[in-house]
Parts: structure tokens; sequence; C-alpha cells
């Protein structure tokens, strides 16, 4: 089992080497981290006071691992597509649950990378720490990063059922969910039906709890744990869409896909 | 040879598979034979109208058997086969490979079951080796087992200074050349080739068809193979099953399939007595076709000498003769339908 597990890690880290997907890869976060850097730093000149710089490059930061690690789970499935190796794939002992495995470990392995890019970026371009908070933000990372693989298993269980028709949900499906975070912005902002949305979402306690966290110092369990649960039960249920949707792509055949 | 599951089945191998259907044979076929297909169904539903694209279809594949599946496009061929590796799932019957239960032991079963065709691909973006190197490990063979087990192959299929290259950078005729190494390499008990060389030039195809057949030789693999190439078949396979609409009409040895459409067309470029020619073949009556000097007379083999010596007996001159045998061709032409 570990073997095959290590065997596709191998193949999506093939890939991600080559000179296209490498430079990609750090291309887009950096591009973001300089544009919402820069509109920070405007922020931060016009209320000198605020931490309000601070806190929207930090939500940058941490929006691209709940981005990436969604967007991993979607586009290994569309590279799977596009280079019609779906049939080869699961034409082998290869299980599902091994493929699963394969994804979030790979997906955690980039993440680690691109967090500490971004990080690295930030401490460059606008001498912003982000580790300065100490180790207390890898919690928040690694409850993000759930969320990720929630809503790419959410988009995914789509993809492998209706195929490559659908493939624009390996974009756009996270960004469904950014509105209703509070990723830059807090809750209390939002309308009163969309704050109802936004407290169902794991994201949500992450964002309010960092942003707490970096305002006033104050550091609580509750918006973690808050945002653990749900992402347990969304995960959990996730994963389970995409192993249904599989089963009933399986049953219109997987070649179909390619 | 007799019949087994009532398909007219014959085998060139073994001859204890030369036995009456009875009761025992299910039992028998299921732990003998590498792969045992029963009552395979696939229906595929929309809202309004199902589509049945394999229909009750059952057959046997015996150790070390190469087993063609014949038929016109969209008989169900790819399905079958699709079927058989669980890329899709059936709507009822049951795959048993070396007596065990297919959907309860895929991954198990996939170890020693093998997969190519020229209508799947492999990451473009990779290199020969890294690909080589990602299904190895899915089989679990890697490091110097896995090089000296596919640097063999890769010489033999003309890829070897390929290694380094990406798939994206190979003819298609490489690509499912670099196919067969992906599944020879596992060294499988059996294999399932889907159109394996459709792409490839003659002599590579002739290569591979060569190899397929020492494979069966030396290690006993057994192989199901799909193709539009007669010849080939004619040439490879211990048995054919010809699939139409779905269903398996006929399954039986390429040449008796052959055989059992058309005669023998005996073409004779007559010199003098083209008249007393036409009048022997009526008398014999023997279909025949006139082409200025060149005649084209359909009969039985046997009947090949007694024409033969009336066409003597009447002075007849001719300067050259062609016996032209059934072939499986003829078989598909006239099994789609068309005329030979």
């Amino acid at each position: 089992m570990m073997g095959r597990i290590w065997a596709l890690f191998l193949r999506y880290m093939y890939q991600f080497l080559k000179p296209d997907q490498f430079s990609e890869f750090f291309y887009w976060p950096a591009i973001d981290i300089f544009l919402w850097g820069m509109t920070s730093v405007w922020i931060q000149h016009q209320d000198p006071g605020s931490h309000l710089a601070a806190a929207i490059l930090t939500g940058l930061i941490f929006w691209q691992i709940l981005w990436r690690a969604s967007f991993e789970i979607t586009m290994s499935l569309l590279q799977e597509f596009w280079n019609r190796n779906l049939v080869n794939l699961f034409s082998t002992p290869l299980k599902l649950h091994e493929w699963i495995f394969s994804l979030l470990f790979l997906g955690s392995v980039k993440i680690v990378i691109s967090l500490l890019f971004g990080s690295l970026f930030v401490y460059i371009l606008y001498s912003l720490n982000v580790f300065s908070l100490g180790w207390i933000f890898l919690p928040y990372a690694a409850l993000l990063m759930l969320s990720g693989w929630f809503i790419g298993f959410l988009a995914a269980g789509i993809m492998i059922c209706y195929g490559q028709r659908t493939q624009s949900l390996a974009w756009m499906t996270a960004y469904l969910f950014a509105p209703f975070s509070a990723v830059f912005y807090p809750v209390e902002v939002l309308p009163t039906w969309a704050q109802k949305i936004a407290y169902c979402l794991p994201t949500t306690y992450v964002f309010e709890g960092m942003r707490q966290l970096l305002l006033t110092q104050l550091f609580s369990w509750q918006p973690i744990l808050m945002s653990l649960g749900l992402n347990v039960l969304y995960l959990g249920a996730s994963i389970t869409f995409f192993v249904v949707m599989f089963e009933k792509s399986r049953n219109k055949g997987l070649s179909r896909l390619e | 040879m007799h019949k087994l599951w009532g398909f007219g089945t014959c085998l060139k191998t073994p001859s204890f598979f030369d036995t009456e259907r009875d009761s025992r044979i299910d039992f028998f076929s299921l732990f003998n034979m590498v792969l045992a297909v029963r009552n395979l169904r696939k229906v595929y539903k929309t809202n309004k109208t199902s589509f049945v694209a394999v229909d009750d279809v059952s057959f046997d594949l015996a150790p070390g058997e190469i087993l063609g599946l014949l038929g016109p496009n969209g008989a169900g061929k790819t399905t079958t086969i699709q079927l058989l590796l669980s890329t899709l799932k059936p709507t009822s019957g049951s795959i048993h490979y070396f007596g065990k239960d297919f959907f309860k032991y895929r991954s198990e079963i996939l170890n020693d079951v093998v997969f190519a065709s020229t209508y799947v691909s492999l990451p473009y973006t990779l290199t020969v080796s890294q690909n080589l190197d990602i299904f190895g490990r899915l089989y679990g063979i890697s490091g110097k087992e896995l090089v000296t087990r596919i640097d063999p192959l890769l010489d033999r299929f003309g890829l070897l200074d390929k290694k380094k290259n990406r798939v994206a950078t190979l003819s298609a005729g490489q690509v499912t050349r670099l196919m067969l190494v992906k599944a020879f390499m596992v060294r499988p008990k059996i294999v399932l080739l889907d159109e394996p060389t459709a792409s490839l030039d003659p002599d590579i195809a002739q290569e591979v068809c060569q190899f397929v057949l020492e494979q069966r030789d030396t290690h006993g693999t057994s192989i199901l193979i799909t193709s539009h190439n007669m010849t080939e078949v004619s040439e490879l396979c211990d048995r054919v099953l010809f699939l139409k609409n779905g269903k398996i009409i006929a399954d039986d040895l390429p040449d008796r399939l052959a055989r059992s459409v058309s005669r023998c067309r005996m073409q004779l470029v007559i010199v003098d007595g083209v008249k007393r020619t036409q009048a022997v073949a009526d008398m014999l009556q023997m279909p025949y076709r006139l082409d200025h000097k060149m005649i084209e007379i359909t009969l039985d083999e046997s009947e090949i000498a007694n024409l033969l010596q009336n066409l003597a007996a009447r002075a007849v001159v001719y300067t050259s003769i062609a016996i032209i045998q059934p072939t499986l061709e003829d078989y598909f032409l006239k099994m789609v339908g068309k005329k030979i």
C-alpha cells in the first residue's frame, strides 16, 4: 500500500518539478503578495496606527494555503484527464483510498513549500514576519489545509463524474467559499444571511481567530476547536461524496473522461 | 474438438479442455481457467432509453491461450476489456481470475493482469523512465529490479535510447510500444491488449506479434487481444470470439470461422478455352466470375482436383492458377454484412 502511495506521490512530484509547473507554483502567489501587499502598505500609510496591513497580508498567505490544498486535489485529477492516464492508473492494483492518501500527502508537502515561500517573500518585501506570533499559527495553517481538502474533494467529486466540462471547478470552487470565510474582513461586515453561512464554515473561525490574535494578541482555543470539528465533519463528508461519485463514474466508464 | 460452454469452443492448446459441458464444468472452468466470465452484461441507461453494450457474454481464457476479440465498431470489444479491468462496472454477471472473484479481490488480481492500449496514453511531460518507474512501483517493482526488467524490453522495442526523453516527444507508434513495455515489465499472467498494433508500421507490428507469441511460449502468459487486423488475429490467436451488438455470435478457431462463411476461390488465366471453362463450371454447379481472360471459380477444396481434371479433359489451356483460401477477413465482412 505504501509503495503505491509513494508511486503516485512521485508521479505528481515529477510533474511538479517540470519548469512550467514549478514556476507557476511560485508565480501566482508572488504576484498576489506583491499586489495585495502594496495595497496594504498604502492603507497602512493612511492609518499608521492600525494592524490592517498585517491582517490583510496574513489573510492572503493563509488563503493561499486553503486554495493550494484545494487546487492540488482538483489539478491532480485534471492532470490524469489531460494525460489520458486515468484508465492506466485504475487498471493497476491501485485502490481509490491509496490515491486519496497520496493526494493528501502531496498536498501537505506542497503547502509547506508554499507557506515557506510566501512567508519568505512577505518578509523580504514588507519586513513582516508571519512567524512572529510563534508556532501558534501552525494549527491555523493545518485547519485551512483540511478546509482546502474538503473543498478540493467536493469539486473533484463533481469533476470525476461529469468530466472535463466541469474542469473550471478546479479554480472556482475555493473562491466560492472566500466571500463567506472572512478572509480579509470581519464576519460582522457581512449581511445577516451571509453571516449564517459564514458560521457554518470552518474557514471563518480560522480567519476570525487569526485576526483576533493579530489585533489583540489574545489567543483562544474556541475558534480552533469549532473549525476542527467542522473540518472533520466536512472532510469526511466530501471524501465520501468523492468515493460515491467515483463509483458513479465507474458505472459510466472511466475511459469516457479521457 | 468438442464444444465447451456451447459456443463451439475449440482450443489448439491442452486437450483437457476438450470436455463436454456438464454440471461440473462451472466449477472446473472457474478454478482451472485463468479467466472465467459469466453472463456479463452492461446496460447504459439514459433518461428515456437504455443501450445494451455487452449482452450476456460468457467465455473462458485458458492458461497460455491467446484469445482474439473481434467485431465491428461498437460491438462491445473495448467495453468488455474495460469491464475486465474494473474501470467500468458491469450491470450484472461475474468475472473470476485465477478462480477468484474479481469484484472482491480486484487489487490483488490486478498484480498479475495488465493492460495496454493504443487509445490510452501516459503522462506526456514525464520521461519514459519516470513513467516506467511510477508504474513499476504501482506493481511493487522498483530500483535495480525494475531496471533489469525494463532495459531489455526497451531495447527490444527500439526505445532504449529514448529513456530520458519526454513521452510528448515520442511518436504515436513509440507510445504504443512504451505501453507494451509498461505492460510486460510486470511479467503478468494475463495481458489484455486493446488494438496493440493499430498505430504501428507493419514491420514493428510483426515484431510485436512475435514478442507476444514468445511471451506466451516462454512464460505461459495468457493474452486477450482486440484487433482490426485480421491477418494478425489469424496468426496470433488460438481462438477467436466474434462480438456483434454486444453478444458473442461465434467462438472458434480462426480458420474454422473463415471456412464457415466462405469457400476457396480458384483464379485461372485462360489462354485457350474460356467458354469451355464456363461450361465446366456450369456443369459442376460452381459459381464463377469472368474478367476478360481471368476466371474466378468458387468451390470447396475437395472439388479442386475434379475441376482441374475436367478442364484438362476439355483441353483448356491456362497460364496461371491461384487458389485463394477463405480468410478471417471474409468472415468479418460477412458478419458485418458487407459483400466479400
